[in-house]
C-alpha cells in the first residue's frame, strides 16, 4: 500500500515534466525580440506558467522634452506615469495553448496608454506575429517581431 | 510515512512557489537590471528587412467603426430653370426658391484591416450616409395628378432622401524603412433610391488614388500622387499631396490629404485632441424619383459637392471608444444637375464647357456632426 502511494505521488510530481517535454515549443517564446518599428527591444521571460515581456532597450531612451529617461507618461493611472519605460512589462499573462500559439495575455502600447488583448503566433523560430485586438481578433492589428541574439 | 509527507510537502511548496511568482509577475515595474547587454545585438535571422509603418506619432486615431449624425442648419435651394422635352413637347420650369429648415442624416463607416503585416496592410471598408431635407413650408402636392407643374428639384428635396453607399479597399505597402505606397479604390452607389427600390446598378461611381511617399521619421510622413474622384461633385483627375507631421514638442501637428482635407491638430493628451481645417465632400447622385425625370429616357445626375470648414474635438471616453464632435460652416460648391442622354457619364473636369441641365444654388449653412468611434490599436 505504502509503495503504491509513493508511486502515485512520484507520478504526480513527474506529470509537469512530461507535459513540458511534450510541449517544448512553449519555451521558444523566451528570448529578446524586436518589434517592426525597431524603436524598442523586448525580453520575453517565463515566470511560473505564464510568459511576460519587458522593454530592455529603447532607440531613443531619453525624452527629448525633458532630457531624462523616458517614463510611461501616457498611462491612464496617474500614479504610474513616472514609471521608467525601460524595464516596463508590456506583455503580460500569456499562456501557451499549443500549436505555437500563446494567448489570454495583454499588450500595452506606451504611445497611447492603451492595453489590448493579444495573441502571439510563432511563424518560425525567429519570427512572431503579435496581434493586438479589441474584443474580437478581427478588430486588431498584427505586428511582426524578430528574434535577436546578444553579441558576445 | 515520513517519506510520503515529505513528497506532499515538496509538491505543496512547489505549487506555493509558482503562485508567488505568478503574483509578482503581474506587477508592472520590473526589478533593476543591467540593460547595457541589449545594446549590441544581431537578428537571429540574418536576412531581416525593416519596413516603415503607416503610423505617425500623435496622429488622430484611425477608426475601425464610426456611427454618427450630421445636421445642417437652415438654408435655401435656389433651383434653376429647366426645359424638359416630353412627348415632343417642351415644358419650361421656371426657377424656384425653397427654404430648407434643416438637412442631414445618419452616417456609418467601417474600415477593417484584413491583412496586417509589416510588409503590407490591406483594409476593406464600407460606408453609408443619407441626407434628408426638412422644408420650412412643405407643400402638399400630388405629382401623380399634375406632374408637369412639379419642378424636379423641388420634388427631390421634398420627397426624397439622398443616399450614398459604397465599399472601399486600401493598401499600405512599405517598400523599405523610409518609402511607401498607398493605393485606394472605392465604388459607391449614390442617388435618391430606397432600399426596397434600389437604383440601377449600372451607375456606380468609381474612385481611386495612388500615393508614393517617404517617412523620414516617426513624426513625419509626406507623399505625392494622383486621384480620380467625385469630391467636386463630378469626375475629376487631380494631383494629391499627403503630409502628416507632428511638431517636436508633440503638442501640435498637421494632417493633410489635399485637396480632400487638411487640418491643424492640437494634441491635449494621448486621449484628446482638436482638429481645425476643412474637408471636401461630394459625389454624383442619380435622380430617378422626380416625375419629369421618370418620363425622360435620359439619366439625371446631381453633382453635389460641399466644402466644410470645421473644428473637430475628439476624445476617448473609454479606452478604444472615442467621441468626435464637429462644428463648422458648410459652403456649397456644386448642386447642379447633368442630363446624360445615353446614360453614360462624361468627363467635364474643371475646364470643360458642357452646360448643366439645371443650375442650382444651395446657400451655405452652419452644421454640426457627432460620431462615436471604435478606434484601431
Amino acid at each position: 500500500m505504502m509503495k503504491r502511494m509513493i508511486l502515485f505521488f512520484a507520478m504526480a510530481l513527474m506529470l509537469p515534466v512530461f507535459a513540458s517535454a511534450q510541449d517544448a515549443n512553449a519555451d521558444k517564446l523566451v528570448g529578446v525580440w524586436e518589434p517592426s518599428h525597431g524603436k524598442a527591444r523586448v525580453k520575453v521571460e517565463k515566470i511560473g506558467t505564464k510568459f511576460y515581456g519587458k522593454i530592455v532597450w529603447l532607440k531613443e531612451p531619453n525624452d527629448p522634452e525633458t532630457g531624462k529617461p523616458k517614463v510611461d507618461k501616457n498611462n491612464p493611472e496617474e500614479a504610474l506615469r513616472n514609471t521608467p519605460l525601460k524595464g516596463y512589462r508590456l506583455l503580460k499573462d500569456f499562456i501557451y495553448k499549443g500549436n505555437k500559439e500563446w494567448s489570454e495575455g495583454t499588450i500595452y502600447d506606451p504611445e497611447n496608454g492603451s492595453t489590448y488583448k493579444c495573441v502571439i503566433r510563432m511563424k518560425d523560430d525567429n519570427t512572431l506575429e503579435i496581434r493586438g485586438y479589441i474584443g474580437v481578433e478581427a478588430l486588431g492589428r498584427t505586428d511582426v517581431w524578430k528574434r535577436l541574439e546578444i553579441k558576445k | 510515512m515520513n517519506r510520503i509527507l515529505s513528497i506532499v510537502l515538496l509538491l505543496g511548496a512547489s505549487i506555493s512557489l509558482h503562485a508567488q511568482v505568478d503574483s509578482l509577475a503581474t506587477d508592472t515595474l520590473v526589478e533593476e537590471e543591467d540593460f547595457s547587454m541589449y545594446d549590441n545585438v544581431d537578428f537571429a535571422d540574418p536576412g531581416v528587412k525593416r519596413f516603415c509603418t503607416s503610423k505617425v506619432l500623435d496622429l488622430s486615431p484611425a477608426k475601425f467603426i464610426t456611427i454618427g449624425y450630421d445636421y445642417q442648419a437652415r438654408h435655401q435651394l435656389n433651383s434653376g430653370a429647366y426645359n424638359a422635352s416630353i412627348l415632343n413637347t417642351t415644358i419650361n420650369y421656371p426657377g424656384q426658391s425653397t427654404a430648407i429648415k434643416s438637412s442631414g442624416g445618419p452616417r456609418f463607416n467601417a474600415n477593417i484591416p484584413v491583412i496586417s503585416r509589416n510588409n503590407i496592410i490591406i483594409q476593406l471598408g464600407a460606408n453609408y450616409l443619407q441626407n434628408d431635407y426638412t422644408l420650412v413650408n412643405p407643400v402638399d402636392r400630388n405629382p401623380a395628378q399634375n406632374p408637369i407643374l412639379y419642378p424636379p428639384m423641388q420634388q427631390t428635396i421634398e420627397e426624397s432622401t439622398l443616399r450614398s453607399m459604397g465599399f472601399s479597399a486600401t493598401v499600405f505597402k512599405p517598400l523599405n524603412e523610409r518609402q511607401f505606397l498607398i493605393l485606394q479604390a472605392s465604388q459607391d452607389w449614390n442617388g435618391d433610391y430606397n432600399f426596397g427600390d434600389f437604383q440601377d446598378m449600372h451607375m456606380p461611381t468609381f474612385s481611386a488614388a495612388g500615393i508614393f511617399g517617404w517617412k523620414p521619421s516617426d513624426r513625419k510622413m509626406i507623399g505625392f500622387g494622383a486621384t480620380r474622384n467625385y469630391r467636386a461633385g463630378e469626375l475629376n483627375y487631380i494631383p494629391v499631396f499627403l503630409l502628416n507631421w507632428t511638431a517636436p514638442s508633440r503638442k501640435w501637428g498637421v494632417e493633410i490629404l489635399a485637396p480632400a482635407r487638411g487640418h491643424y491638430r492640437r494634441t491635449f493628451s494621448s486621449r484628446s485632441l482638436l482638429l481645425i481645417g476643412y474637408e471636401l465632400e461630394g459625389n454624383s447622385y442619380v435622380l430617378s424619383k422626380p416625375s419629369v425625370f421618370q418620363e425622360s429616357e435620359s439619366t439625371f445626375v446631381l453633382r453635389r459637392s460641399e466644402l466644410r470648414f470645421r473644428a473637430v474635438y475628439e476624445r476617448s471616453i473609454k479606452s478604444f471608444i472615442w467621441l468626435s464632435w464637429q462644428v463648422g460652416y458648410r459652403y456649397n460648391y456644386s448642386y447642379n444637375v447633368d442630363e446624360l442622354a445615353d446614360g453614360q457619364d462624361f468627363f467635364r473636369g474643371f475646364f470643360g464647357e458642357q452646360p448643366f441641365a439645371i443650375e442650382n444654388d444651395l446657400t451655405n449653412s452652419f452644421y454640426t456632426m457627432f460620431t462615436i468611434n471604435l478606434v484601431s490599436p
